[in-house]
């Protein structure tokens, strides 16, 4: 039977689709998708804040499905698809989530923010028509210590109306 | 997080081989991950399973019960339909387990495999007896959240996990393969009592594999429900939760399980508990009798006493609610 | 009025910030404007606005100062005592600095003296808590920093120590300083407490409890340095940027000009962020000595040891009633600060929010090894009002009276108890009015009502509100006008989430008759003008005035330009939508510096002064409606009805999301946020997220936000008051007296877990 060989613990050769374009990395099997993220792709959206799982700011959907960053290694997103908030505007044109985040006023500091949108992409992509309870069960895993989560459920509900239109 | 070197197994027996000591093995990584960063464990090698085929997914086949595949996101049981047609269960067990993110990375075996919360032991600084050390230090410590019963003293964790109350409920078995075979033993074994003076948590041993989790016709059979008080609305281990299940037939409760969680080191159930109400329709009365043969044991630390009363009440609801489904 | 335009002078004016009042000089530029009066026409201030910064925050593309990267930036991070209270005899570096990628290692026996809030240095030669700063170290990468701290040999001597609130009050506790651990803080008499309780008809006793609660910001605390020769640049997470400098300043002895201090936007501080951290501090340091930038961001669990919290209390309150009105209240206090030097003043509630003719408040600073408090939102009266306001629902019972109708007696005074001046303004009645009939008051019965199932029990409960947010000056701001009709505001304040550049927008957009889209607004720097901390509800009150004057300044002197070009009598010019209008017509700003190329108007403004004989005070009420299950201790909150009179609105929009993120922090203190600290290892238990319970989504009841909106003329040019402090303020105690109503049990101990309402009930029955 062949063996696999063990990756690391140095630095290995990774390649990722972020927001649809080729991501080549050169982390240590360690490394979080969240670290490589922010430090080798430059792509500050998705926010360290506890970096344990707990608090939803480094959410980014991963093959569609919304994760932790921080609890997900790089190495373990080879050839898979990653979207992160940066990759959801368009020729400068917000999303719709975006735009009724800022129109519902759906946060104060922000810091929070790029993660509660990207949870609330990845519902609205798999139930068009959510209700409120749906919105919650969707940002339960995205804390907002400013507590804007009233608008953010406007906000999500909102978007969700527009685009059914 | 300590640098590791890192292999992605392709097989159930690879996998078996490479988890060799000072290895660990990975599967959404939620909790591992948790453990590594919050330096719990550190092993040098970490095996990921998610490579492997055959572990995803559940069927039903008739008479031979329910098998679900150990590597199964939690959110692809939590949002079946037709899996909450025949375990319905599962789905409100893992309602409120962890978050959404958590369940879209976290797996059945992972959640089964899933180690304590105590915040003593994941305070990398505090020498526990689990870790190793001499002594309990809830025991006269912050204990409000710890366990009421089985403890035996040696240590007051307890069971974290959703899911494994709920699946025990079903009479689950699980397997677990290793290079020396394939043993299938009842879930409720796979936790280890530290009455044992085992400073595991779970039985499985080095090397093996948990690749599926049986549910036999006999507890498909059962009408179950789970119920889970937290110190917040969601995201939040269970204070106590409670699993309870049974045929009812005539309005009669047959055959019952109830398992506790958040109350004892291990997924708590008590023969004599389920025996008080066997064969019998549903009433307070009955709940209490049952509930406090379940809990007759109990010997609450000095902040833990609300817990008692708590798993009662609980008990009390979900044999209610399935007596009324 | 032109000549007196930029005369300078000093006036001496009185302030309010949480809860201290102060006299201070300021200096002020300009005579002040009309304050625009109530039902003025406004176009613009008033009005919801979407924020100003919103596609920035939703891209991703705001930066915060986690996100700060510079080419050649290393990493610090900090060595943090393992023991609650210890002497540092030797630190031994070695093993550390040999670690390939480890640059320097900064600890108490090689770091210069760096004053540091009252102390000669960062490293204490004694550690007083576990997370006290022993060293720090810089490094390549922030994971070979991380790695070297455990390499670090630090020879401690541990000391007896103290964690506990209650123990540390105790005789037989280690006395930790050398001045005792209990210290005297504010002390307040009025009128004779002794002969009221003596005469009361109905006299009640309590003692209350709260919990540690911790900021948990999302944005951690963390600085980055730069040098660039002697000049250095500091991008802080800060509520404050000339905090930061002035901290840098007398650490570093450097001049104010060699400090420029950064904070484009910053993730949360509720507090917790009012000046420089001792990580500034060695982020400088090691910036200078190693001639590269340095970046040092505290992780979570640090945040949760070290950052700052809001002090665990213990209060006594006693008090007494007599022909259905409060004759007295005698209210001490004990407030665990850590290590602090001050305390925040829990009975600044009892003094002041009721005319009550008898008090005697009296507050202590416990001081103990854990980490020291940072004010937090409301500091003192958050967990003073839970005390005060509790006492005065069993008063009511005791009574036999409806607690809402026995504060009406004491909220109608027109003038401040404390200083015996006349408020500005005062709409309490009011916000009870608004908020009585919204939460349905009238169905509230003693004993509480039937729940929505057997063993629920609902309830309702009510508090009130009192703080400053007055504002104050100094503050002054620049209106740059371009030729083509937009503008430039700057200041030197911060938008810590509450929507400051906003507002600077919509008032500057309103004085200077132009579209809030072509007002930019830079700040966050401390190379503009002066502007005082974002805190203490003071930012709107304080610096929108002084930008209205800018942007005034800059209004007049765009007439004087457009009536020379346009030949028009000045006095017959005005400026609407971004033209020139006249009776002649609309000429936009554009075409009238065409032919003035590259014309810069620049307009400035100054805070003036607070009024001389009046008080400024914001007042409100919370409501709350609630469901409780006797049998599982679990506490729903069903509505909170938020009323709040604070002078003008001048975002609708973003002054609703304030309140409503006020009550949804004070719901977290109410019901599940609570420091547990280990008493025999020091260690705080709840570092996390996960152990530490913050609200989620699912815990947000339905909030009702009402305010009275009448602006308050006599305090400044915008007649607007503060609104970040006064929604967390009166929900605590809203939400115990609604579950004490509903169980006819009282919980004096916050927050309200499963474990407390069942613990509760069970000695109750």
């Amino acid at each position: 039977m062949p063996t696999v060989r063990p990756l690391g613990p140095g630095a290995v050769d990774v390649e990722v689709d972020v927001n649809g374009m080729r991501a080549p990395l050169h982390v240590p099997p360690h490394r979080t998708l969240l670290d490589a993220l922010r430090d080798d792709l430059g792509l500050q959206g998705a926010k360290k804040v506890c970096d344990e799982g707990t608090c939803g700011a480094c959410t980014v959907l991963v093959d569609g499905r919304p994760v932790y960053a921080c609890m997900t290694l790089a190495v373990t997103c080879a050839g898979r698809s990653v979207e992160t908030v940066e990759g959801l505007a368009r020729d400068g044109e917000l999303h719709p989530v975006q735009e009724a985040f800022v129109a519902h006023d759906a946060f104060q500091c922000g810091f929070c923010t790029p993660g509660q949108i990207m949870s609330v992409v990845a519902l609205l992509r798999a139930n068009a028509t959510p209700t409120a309870d749906d919105v919650m069960r969707a940002v339960s895993g995205n804390l907002c210590r400013c507590g804007a989560y009233p608008n953010i459920v406007e906000a999500a509900l909102a978007a969700a109306r527009k685009a059914t239109k | 997080m300590k640098p590791f070197a890192y292999v992605r197994a392709t097989s159930v027996a690879e996998a078996a081989r490479l988890l060799g000591a000072g290895s660990a093995a990975m599967a959404g990584g939620t909790d591992l991950l948790g453990l590594m960063k919050g330096g719990i464990a550190a092993p040098a090698r970490v095996v990921d399973l998610t490579g492997i085929d055959g572990l995803r997914g559940w069927s039903r086949e008739r008479g031979a019960g329910l098998r679900i595949g150990a590597l199964t996101p939690l959110v692809d049981l939590e949002t079946s339909d037709q899996l909450a047609r025949h375990l319905p269960i599962v789905r409100a067990a893992l309602a409120d387990t962890a978050t959404l993110q958590l369940r879209n990375a976290g797996t059945v075996g992972g959640n089964l495999l899933q180690r304590n919360r105590c915040w003593y032991f994941r305070d990398e600084a505090i020498p526990c007896w689990l870790k190793g050390g001499t002594r309990c230090f809830a025991s006269e410590g912050e204990n409000e959240h710890h366990a009421v019963i089985g403890t035996a003293r040696g240590c007051n964790r307890v069971a974290p996990s959703d899911l494994a109350p709920a699946l025990i409920a079903h009479d689950a078995r699980v397997t677990l393969v290793g290079a020396r075979g394939t043993r299938s033993i009842a879930l409720a074994d796979l936790y280890t009592d530290p009455a044992l003076h085992s400073r595991d948590e779970h039985t499985i041993k080095r090397g093996e594999i948990l690749t599926e989790v049986h549910v036999p016709e006999a507890g498909l059979q059962r009408r179950g429900t789970y119920l889970k008080a937290m110190e917040r609305k969601t995201w939040s281990f269970a204070v106590v939760s409670v699993a309870a299940a049974a045929r009812v037939r005539d309005g009669k409760l047959r055959n019952p399980r109830i398992v506790l969680g958040g109350v004892a080191p291990v997924p708590w159930r008590v023969e004599a508990a389920e025996a008080e109400i066997d064969g019998h329709p549903f009433s307070d009365e009955l709940a209490r009798r049952a509930a406090d043969a379940l809990l007759a044991d109990a010997a609450p630390l000095a902040k833990n006493g609300y817990k008692v009363p708590l798993a009662k009440e609980l008990v009390r609801r979900a044999l209610a609610a399935i007596a009324a489904a | 009025m032109k000549d007196e335009r930029g005369r300078t002078r000093v006036v001496r004016t009185r302030n309010e910030f949480e809860g201290e009042v102060m006299e201070q000089l300021a200096l002020v530029q300009d005579e002040d404007a009309e304050a625009w009066p109530e039902g003025a026409q406004l176009g613009i201030v008033g009005r919801a606005h979407r924020r100003v910064e919103g596609a920035a925050k939703v891209t991703g593309r705001a930066r915060y100062t986690h996100d700060v990267r510079l080419p050649g930036m290393l990493h610090a991070r900090i060595l943090r005592s393992p023991h609650p209270r210890a002497r540092v005899r030797h630190v031994d570096p070695s093993r550390a600095l040999a670690l390939p990628g480890v640059r320097a290692v900064l600890h108490r026996f090689n770091t210069p003296k760096t004053a540091f809030r009252g102390e000669e240095t960062i490293f204490r030669e004694e550690v007083r808590f576990v997370g006290d700063e022993v060293a720090a170290v810089a490094a390549d990468t922030e994971e070979t920093a991380d790695a070297a701290l455990d390499l670090i040999v630090v020879d401690y001597e541990v000391l007896p120590h103290v964690v506990d609130l209650e123990e540390a009050i105790d005789d037989a506790a280690p006395r930790i300083d050398e001045k005792g651990n209990v210290h005297d803080a504010d002390r307040h008499e009025r009128g004779d407490v002794k002969k009221a309780f003596a005469s009361a008809d109905v006299v009640v006793e309590g003692t209350y409890r709260t919990s540690t609660q911790l900021h948990n910001c999302l944005e951690t605390h963390g600085a980055v340095a730069a040098w660039d020769g002697d000049q250095l640049t500091v991008y802080e997470s800060t509520q404050h940027v000339f905090g930061v400098r002035q901290g840098l300043h007398a650490a570093l002895h450097l001049p104010l000009g060699k400090i420029r201090v950064l904070c484009d936007h910053m993730g949360g501080g509720f507090g917790s962020k009012g000046g420089i951290g001792k990580y500034t501090v060695i982020a400088a340091l090691f910036a200078r000595e190693l001639g590269a930038p340095v970046r040092c961001v505290l992780d979570r669990r640090e945040e949760n040891v070290a950052a700052g919290n809001r002090s665990a209390t213990l209060q006594r309150v006693k008090i007494a009633g007599k022909d259905g009105r409060i004759t007295a209240i005698a209210h001490d206090s004990w407030s665990n600060v850590g290590q602090a030097r001050w305390v925040a003043d829990p009975t600044g509630p009892t003094k002041g929010l009721y005319d009550v003719p008898s008090i005697l408040a009296h507050a202590h600073r416990v001081v103990t090894n854990t980490g020291s408090l940072a004010a937090f939102r409301a500091p003192g009266y958050v967990e003073g009002t839970f005390a005060l306001e509790s006492a005065i629902d069993e008063l009511a019972d005791g009574m036999g009276v409806d607690p809402l109708a026995l504060r009406r007696h004491h909220a109608e005074g027109a003038i401040d108890p404390v200083s015996k001046m006349r408020y500005s303004l005062k709409r309490l009645v009011d916000c009870y009015d608004i908020g009585a009939a919204e939460i349905g008051w009238s169905r509230r019965k003693r004993g509480g009502l039937r729940g929505s199932a057997p063993g629920l029990r609902r309830g309702l409960g009510m508090a009130s509100q009192l703080w400053s947010g007055g504002g104050t000056p100094p503050a002054y701001a620049t209106v740059h006008l371009n030729p083509d009709g937009t503008a430039v505001v700057r200041i030197g304040t911060q938008d810590i989430g509450t929507g400051t550049r906003t507002v600077l927008a919509q008032v500057c957009a309103e004085e200077l008759g132009i579209d809030v889209r072509d007002v930019r607004v830079e700040i966050g720097d401390t190379d503009s003008t002066y502007a005082p901390i974002s805190a203490g509800s003071l930012t709107v009150a304080s610096i929108t005035p002084a930008v209205r004057l800018a942007a005034k300044d800059a209004r007049e002197q765009l007439l004087d330009v457009a009536a020379g070009v346009l030949e028009v009598g000045r006095s017959e010019l005005r400026v609407e939508g971004g033209a020139l209008v006249s009776r002649g017509g609309r000429t936009p700003i554009a075409k009238v510096f065409e032919d003035l190329d590259n014309y810069t108007v620049i307009g400035r403004g100054s805070r003036s002064p607070n009024p001389d004989d009046l008080v400024l005070k914001t007042f409100g009420a919370h409501f709350a409606e609630v469901e409780v299950d006797r049998t599982t201790g679990a506490v729903l909150v069903e509505r909170v009805v938020a009323v709040h009179d604070v002078g003008r609105i001048v975002n609708p929009l973003t002054a609703r999301s304030q309140v409503e993120g006020g009550v949804i922090q004070a719901l977290g203190f109410a019901l599940s946020e609570e420091r547990v600290v280990d008493k025999p290892t020091g260690r705080v238990l709840t570092r996390s997220l996960e152990t530490y319970k913050v609200p989620t989504v699912r815990d947000v009841p339905r909030i009702v936000v009402r305010f009275v909106d009448v602006p308050d003329t006599a305090a400044n040019n915008v007649g607007a008051k503060g609104l970040g402090e006064p929604p967390i303020i009166p929900a605590a105690a809203a939400v115990a007296n609604a579950v004490a109503n509903a169980l006819g049990v009282r919980i004096r101990h916050l927050p309200l877990t499963r474990r407390r309402v069942l613990d509760a009930l069970a000695a109750a029955s």
